[in-house]
Order: structure tokens, then sequence, then C-alpha cells
């Protein structure tokens, strides 16, 4: 029978030579204990990022208009989260994988219909405020073709809004109870109440904030805020963190795709650039399977490198 | 509670480096530098315990 040809980086030879002893315990050990060192020291002379949360309070006030903006865009269908699709509504397909759904397929398990859960319920939530009731008793008793003129007249003149001495100015006609309903939720997310509002829901206590995220998210205010400190996706923002801290410098790959085309144009970019990473990790994964690319510790030899007390002596 | 907070403030606006349509952070530079770093020192660093492990053979 004749002897089966040696194949490289298959099979391994039997090893013959000599054994040292080591202790991996004791290795162990030492590196904790430096890396638990270096942690300290590291959180003692840089601490870590303290930045304030952004609350839709403290948005309404640095930016009455912006907010109102997007109230009125939220009431008009517009906004970014009234179009988004699962799983917060119906409202487009969601990302796509060439024929397949993928966004669909999730299904819409957040619902979130923006005209009800981010201006009609929090104003309902309110005490009786002089006209809000009335305001609400109207919206809720006109047709569906009636609130869409009253809506589309109001975004209309929402255009030229301004905020003077503590009140929006629009110059809106025909608009039956949009002015109050608007003019009403910037004074609630002034005082705050619009904040606890938007959390409240899930329970007496609750860590449940994807509504007022998605509200702040819908504004032009949120996106300036973290444009300015390189966290946006066209910014490499991923891999970035807040004031002058090291990001997550791993995710360099991940966030690298979303910078070249085509992803950087593609509404699919993010289920695209997930299946990309996808397949690059089993092509990781499944290196000792794949020839050519199994051979590169072999022929660039650092592991001669690495043990080469041992390659001095041995062949 | 001002003495709780750390020695160096790194709360300020950060500063990048911009080539084309790459955008890196000084800071994330300084760590990848310090992995590069720790990587060619453990190529070239004699193994500790080195006289030791010779004895033992």
């Amino acid at each position: 029978m004749s002897k089966k040809a040696f194949r490289p980086d298959v099979d391994a030879p039997e090893y013959k030579g000599g054994y040292s002893p080591y202790d991996i315990i004791k290795e162990g050990t030492i590196a904790i204990v430096i890396i638990g060192l270096l942690t300290l020291l590291l959180a003692v002379f840089f601490g870590s990022p303290d930045e304030k949360a952004i609350t839709v309070k403290a948005w309404s006030n640095a930016a009455p208009v912006d907010f109102a903006q997007t109230a009125v865009e939220e009431l008009n269908g517009t906004s970014g989260t009234a179009g988004y699709g699962a799983p917060y509504n119906h409202n487009a397909t969601g990302q796509q994988l060439g024929p397949l759904t993928l966004g669909k397929w999730v299904g819409v398990h957040i619902p979130i219909n923006t005209v009800r859960d981010f201006i009609i319920a929090p104003l309902e939530s309110q005490p009786s405020l002089p006209g809000l009731q009335s305001a609400l008793a109207q919206w809720k008793g006109a047709s569906t073709s009636v609130k869409n003129g009253w809506v589309a007249n109001y975004t209309k003149a929402s255009n030229n809004m301004s905020f003077s001495n503590g009140q929006l100015v629009v110059n809106a006609t025909n608009s039956g109870p949009v002015p109050v309903l608007i003019s009403d939720l910037t004074s609630m997310a002034r005082s705050g109440a619009l904040d606890q509002a938007l959390i409240t829901g899930s329970g007496y206590y609750t860590t449940d904030y994807t509504k007022p995220l998605l509200f702040l998210a819908d504004s032009d205010y949120f996106p300036t805020l973290a444009a300015k400190q390189h966290l946006t996706g066209s910014q490499w923002g991923m891999m970035n963190e807040t004031g002058q801290y090291p990001g997550q410098a791993w995710l360099w790959l991940y966030t690298f795709w979303y910078q070249v085309p085509p992803f950087n144009t593609s509404p699919n970019a993010d289920v695209l650039i997930w299946g990309m990473m996808m397949l690059l990790t089993a092509g990781l994964l499944l290196v000792p399977f794949i020839p050519g690319i199994r051979a590169i510790p072999r022929k660039t030899k650092v592991y001669r490198l690495i043990w080469r007390e041992h390659y001095a002596t041995h062949e | 509670m001002n003495w709780l907070g750390s020695i160096i403030n790194l709360d300020g606006y950060g500063h990048y480096l911009h080539w084309h349509f790459i955008l890196v952070s000084v800071a994330n530079l300084i760590v990848v530098g310090l992995m590069v770093i720790t990587f060619v020192a453990a190529l070239f660093l004699p193994f500790p315990g080195k006289g030791r492990r010779k004895e033992n053979r």
C-alpha cells in the first residue's frame, strides 16, 4: 500500500521534541492584575464620557420652532418615523435584500401611530387647559379628509413659523384645531410633561424610551448635535465616542462599508452591509478549510519569529 | 463632587483627521497605534522566564 502524501496546512507531523513546564494559572493571574491596575489608572486619569441625556424638554427649549415643525411632520405623516415601516408601521417596505423583504418579515411589533402616540394621546393626558379640550373634541369629531385639509393648510403656514415671547407665531388659516394642538404640545414639551407622557404606558417603572427617542430622531436638532460629535453614519459614527474619548475602533470594517458606494447611497445599506459582514465572518470561521488562505501562516512564517528560540536549534 | 472627577478632562470636542472618505478620531488612532506597538512587542520581546526554562530542559 502506497504511503499517503503529507498535505501541508491539513496534516500535522507527530511532535517528538522536548517539553517545557508552563503555568497558565500563574500567567492568567498576572494578566488580570496588570489589566486591573491599568483599568484603575485609566479611570482615575481619564474618567468616562459624561454627556447629559438629551430630553424633549431640552430640545423644545433650545429649538422650539424645530420642535413644532417636527410635530407638524408627525401630524401630516412625513416624519422619518411615520414613513419608516416595520417594526413601527406598514408605511414602507423597509430593508430589502434582493427580493427578500426582511423588514416586512420582522412585522409591526412596536406599533407607533405618530398622530395618536406623539400628539393626541399626550395632549389628552393633560389636565383641562383652556381651549385644548374643545380642540381635541373638534379633531376627534372630524372626518379624515377634513383633518387632512386642516393639516395641509397648517403645514404650508408652518414654513414661516417663529417663536416669540414664549409662544409660537404661525399665520395659519382654515387649520381647525391644529394651531391649538401644536401650540399646546410645544408648551407641554417645554415644561417637561411631554417626556413623561411619552415614556409612560409601559408600567409604573419603565425604561422604554422608544417614543421620545423616535420623536427626537425625527428633528433637525438631534442629528445636528450628533454630527457635531462625529456620530452619524456617514462620519464613521459607529466607531466614534463623544468628546475626546476613543470609541469602538474594532467596528472599523462594519462602518467602513457605509462610506463607500454602493452602500453609501443605498436605502438598503443596513441589510446589505449586515449580509456582507456575515459572509466575511463565515470566511474567517472557515479559514482552515479555504486552500490558499489557510496557507498564509505557513508562508508568512510569523510563527517562526514567535518560536525563534525553538527554530534556532530545530528545523 | 468635583473631587470625584477625572484628572484629565476629555469631555470637549474631539480632534479628527479627514482624508478623502476616511474620517478618524485622534483618540482612536492612538488606541490603534498602541495595539500595533503591543503586537510588535509581543513578537520581538523575549519570553519572560527564558533562562529558567532552559535550566529545566
